[in-house]
């Protein structure tokens, strides 16, 4: 293994506009979106027939089909055939995750280049056979005779023909996202003026960037769509203000409009050595330079499902030598705005950074300015694994605009898990 | 004589034009005068429809049948689903010398010069070719366009054989390029009993030979037989991720595939410019040959927008 380590290119990604569920991408399976999300950054980047280091990627809601999803989305691409693949599962971690898995073989030197990437669709969803049905053709399978299999058949009930739909609830608790969320929101007071102001400024934030022409070299149309569905330019306070509490029963404060709607996308990143992007002539947007993932106990300490970003955090600052205000952007994925409401909050807490994460002073508060400046999931809209190559495109290629500087990415997922990343400008964080 | 142009403001629907098509099979029909099958020449008829927009669902339905990745642009096959309602409608006329039911797909030729945008709207023409000579009876083209603006951005040729007294002095076509029974394949393919009701179901060609053995034993065929365009499509999709976005693909089909079937996929992809390929019997019947088929690149076209797809 090699002892020293490199620096991490992001060279630049791709992502097909995200769809809410049920509309443009309706027939599109994972494998598609993640064919396309690929084949706008092998255009981009030239990278017909080049053999890479990896292709890693993920979905969060799979089919029993959709084995080797990555790979077999590799094969179907014009990328060189000789390009291994892999899938990733991390809940809406999984996105970031990979990018960091990538990123840390590059600065090994195992390899020189890789793509991480995603694809999550809502409409395609995988619906299983009922369960007592799966059980009773698997066991007259394993019956020999023609006579015990039709003995075996018997078992089944007109019932059996339900299948089984995947709800969107975390295993261990059998509550939603949003109900584990809303519970968040309650114990750390956050209202919901606060949550709708979040939303509003994610839907103007994104629509400025497309009015820029910030988006053009990070997305590729699919299927008719050229901009995200969900994006909301005329998104107000006083609209939102009128919407209907969703989570946590009638005094909630938690919205259709103040949380990510099902979706359906994919995203792709190219990550590189500085050599492999030098050799290709390929300008570097951001370096990728550090990591972290951690978890906390949702089931038994009751520490809220969505919270592990905050331990992340101060692990990957101190190993870093940073403090929380040294960034200059701040891109939390906003799955719900209660969840990044609650974490802002909990960095700026005395007790909350004394107790559980173990710190003299508390990480204190961030500029709220600088907090994903060109929009966040609540207006792109959470296709869950497509997420993290959103925001590492998006921050790169804004360090890439500034020259320097540094951002910091920090996404939730479900099973109480956390992933956080640093992101420096081509000349340097300062 | 100058070719009769007729415009159309919209598909024509197939189920009627089918009743058409096959009405010639009924004895003493043709004399009818609406009815196909008179046995003259074929009339000199060009059918035009403008601003054909593919339906992103039904592509997506078709990608799912044929195997491709449902991207941005449309499969290579598409356009002939686009324009196939013109197809049956020019052979449907009661100009026209047999009825389209009983005909014999023996070859097809699309060269596409660019990849077409899922949203794009073409200007399709189809007409048909005079008889020719051969061996097996007698033959035509029908030569479809997909226009946009002034481009012909994708063509398309389709040889129809019309059994019957033949020319055996008449030339069988050019030596086609055949994947020798050696090249081992590098694919199996399990092809359903209802394959042809599914291509039926996104293609709209509903011929009784592919829909069931009931319907296909009349026409003198054991059992339902795979659609060809379907067997060209899976093979293009096959190679799908080492298509130049500009290239003529040709294929030549041999025997029926008869449903159910497992078949063998082979090819020379990897070895040169040119892709040849062949769908084939698996095993000991590697002899009997479905389709055979080659890929060359051709020099690509760009779109009116500038860049190509």
């Amino acid at each position: 293994m090699n002892a020293e380590t490199r620096r991490v290119a992001v060279i630049g990604g791709n992502r097909i506009p995200f769809a809410r569920s049920d509309t443009k991408y309706a027939h599109a399976t994972n494998q598609d979106m993640l064919t396309a999300a690929l084949d706008g950054l092998i255009d981009r980047y030239g990278l017909e027939g080049e053999t890479l280091g990896e292709v890693a990627g993920g979905a969060v809601l799979k089919h029993s089909h959709d084995r080797d999803l990555t790979r077999e989305s590799v094969l179907s691409t014009r990328l060189a055939p000789e390009t291994p693949g892999y899938d990733v599962q991390q809940a809406c971690g999984t996105g970031l995750e990979t990018a960091i898995l990538v990123a840390n073989k590059i600065a090994l030197g195992q390899i020189d280049v890789g793509i991480a990437c995603g694809a999550d669709t809502t409409s395609d969803a995988p619906i299983e056979l009922n369960e007592e049905l799966r059980a009773t053709l698997l066991d007259a399978n394993r019956q020999r005779s023609t006579t015990d299999k039709l003995k075996t058949l018997t078992r089944f009930r007109p019932g059996h023909i339900v299948p089984r739909i995947p709800r969107n609830e975390e295993p261990r608790t059998g509550l939603s996202m949003g109900e584990h969320c809303a519970i968040m929101a309650t114990e750390w007071d956050i209202g919901r003026a606060e949550q709708d102001e979040l939303a509003v400024t994610s839907h103007k934030n994104l629509a400025a960037a497309y009015d820029r022409g910030f988006q053009t070299d990070l997305i590729t149309p699919y299927l008719g769509l050229e901009r995200d569905g969900n994006l909301r330019p005329d998104s107000s306070i006083e609209k939102l203000a009128k919407l209907k509490p969703v989570f946590g029963g009638p005094e909630g404060t938690m919205t259709a409009a103040n949380s990510t709607p099902l979706s359906d996308g994919a995203s792709a990143v190219l990550l590189a050595s500085e050599e492999w992007a030098k050799a290709h002539d390929l300008p570097v947007l951001a370096y990728f330079a550090d990591a972290q993932t951690a978890a906390i106990d949702h089931v038994h300490k009751r520490e809220g499902l969505l919270m592990a970003p905050a331990y992340a955090m101060p692990r990957m600052l101190d190993r870093a030598g940073l403090t929380l205000q040294d960034f200059d952007y701040y891109e939390i994925h906003e799955a719900f705005a209660a969840q990044v409401l609650c974490t802002l909050k909990a960095w700026e807490d005395e007790a909350f950074c004394k107790e559980k994460l173990g710190r003299k002073a508390p990480l204190g508060a961030i500029d709220r300015a600088k907090l994903n400046v060109n929009g966040g999931s609540l207006a792109a809209a959470h296709p869950f694994a497509a997420t993290g190559g959103r925001i590492v495109a998006g921050l790169a290629k804004q360090l890439h605009e500034d020259g320097k500087g540094r951002g910091v990415i920090s996404i939730c997922a479900a099973g109480g898990q956390g992933v956080v990343a640093i992101l420096e400008g081509p000349e340097g964080a300062k | 004589m100058a070719t009769e142009t007729k415009k159309l403001t919209g598909a024509p629907s197939i189920l009627p034009l089918y009743a058409r098509a096959a009405a010639p099979l009924v004895p003493g029909a043709s004399l009818l005068p609406f009815i196909p099958g008179g046995g003259g020449e074929i009339p000199d008829v060009r059918l035009e429809i403008d601003g054909v927009v593919a339906d992103p669902d039904a592509v997506a339905a078709y990608a799912k049948v044929c195997d491709f990745a449902l991207r941005d642009h449309l499969p290579p096959t598409y356009p002939h689903v686009l324009a196939f309602p013109l197809h049956m409608a020019l052979m449907a006329d009661g100009s026209f010398p047999f009825g389209a039911v009983g005909l014999v797909h023996v070859a097809n030729k699309i060269t596409q010069h660019r990849r077409l945008g899922i949203g794009e709207a073409l200007d399709l023409r189809v007409q048909a070719t005079k008889l020719k000579a051969h061996p097996k009876g007698k033959a035509f083209d029908v030569v479809t366009e997909a226009r946009v603006g002034r481009q012909i951005a994708w063509e398309s040729t389709s040889t129809f054989l019309r059994r019957g007294k033949g020319d055996p002095g008449a030339a069988s076509g050019e030596a086609f390029p055949i994947v020798d029974e050696a090249t081992p394949a590098s694919a199996e393919w399990r092809l359903g009993g209802d394959l042809g009701r599914r291509y039926a179901a996104v293609s709209g060609d509903r011929n009784p030979i592919h829909m069931h053995s009931l319907t296909a034993k009349p026409l003198g065929f054991p059992a339902a037989i795979a659609h060809g365009m379907w067997t060209k499509a899976r093979a293009l999709a096959a190679l799908e991720s080492r298509l130049p976005d500009a290239f003529a693909v040709d294929v030549r089909f041999r025997r029926p595939i008869l449903l159910p079937a497992r078949v063998e996929f082979a090819t020379s992809a990897g070895t040169g410019e040119e892709i040849d390929f062949t769908v084939r019997g698996r095993g000991e019947r590697r002899s009997n040959r479905h389709l055979d088929g080659r890929i060359t690149p051709v020099a690509a076209k760009t779109s009116p927008k500038g860049k190509a797809n």
